[in-house]
């Protein structure tokens, strides 16, 4: 059964830490427990960005993470969504004139969708999620217009 | 050569081989079709991850036979270190630990 023209394969998520207090990542697996239970629609996360169709990126960038989350952000496949979950990562939050930060997620690598929160709801997490589900299936579709050389 | 041949104890059919290396061939070439295809060559997406880390050289990254006894020799660290030291590579120093240990088994021999 197709729950809607979107949901044609399973979405799997990279989840990176670029220097979260742990707040909102406690929440997107709290979006993995049964109460919300995301992989029953075939989402689930994944441990490594190669085998990734999203990376869901969590924390302000600090100063050590900022080649790393440019070099896990080149590594995942074509076509891929990137989603910020939490107000670090969108605008640096309490932490945004810190010495050690770099900055927001978006100064580093393109940002599909924002999860603001502090913490995140799960639900706002799952509804990030399909927003970048609905964005990556016409980016494939228009792809698949344009082959790959 | 193409016929079968028979060895007592079984057969040998070079048109069998072919065909399984023809069919085991088609397997894996189909297997390897079904992959992703859409990565972009001479870009990070062909090289390791490693937990975002640049990769190292092959060298840096290279296992030597002795690491797969690391943790033995870790394990009897205190035991080794005084032996490495008594290699000094001068044939004087082995020739006196093997007349240094002759003589005390000598001693002890007599003794007993």
């Amino acid at each position: 059964m197709k729950l809607n023209k979107y949901f044609k394969k399973s979405l799997w998520v990279f989840h990176l830490n670029t220097g979260s207090c742990n707040g909102c990542d406690i929440e997107i697996v709290a979006g993995l427990t049964p109460r919300y239970d995301l992989e029953r629609f075939g989402i689930k996360l994944v441990g490594s960005p190669k085998h990734a169709d999203v990376l869901l990126v969590t924390g302000p960038v600090t100063e050590k993470m900022a080649d790393r989350v440019k070099r896990v952000y080149e590594q995942v496949p074509d076509p891929k969504a990137v989603i910020v979950v939490g107000t670090c990562g969108t605008s640096g939050g309490v932490f945004h004139n810190s010495y050690i930060l770099r900055g927001s997620v978006d100064k580093l690598i393109p940002v599909d969708v924002y999860v603001p929160g502090c913490p995140v709801r799960p639900e706002n997490i799952i509804n990030g999620v399909l927003q970048a589900w609905v964005k990556l299936e016409k980016l494939r579709e228009s792809m698949k217009a344009v082959p790959v050389e | 050569m193409i016929g079968l041949l028979e060895t007592g104890s079984g057969f040998w059919s070079a048109i069998i081989w072919v065909i399984t290396v023809l069919v085991i061939g088609y397997v894996v070439i189909y297997i390897r079709n079904k992959g992703e295809d859409s990565y972009k060559k001479d870009s990070e997406q062909v090289k390791p991850f490693i937990s975002g880390n640049p990769e190292g050289s092959k060298e840096g990254s290279h296992l030597s036979a002795s690491h797969i006894y690391w943790g033995f020799t870790e394990a009897l660290k205190g035991y080794y270190k005084p032996l490495i030291k008594m290699h000094t590579g001068n044939i004087n120093d082995y020739s006196s630990w093997i007349v240094t240990v002759t003589v005390i088994v000598l001693i002890i021999i007599g003794v007993s």
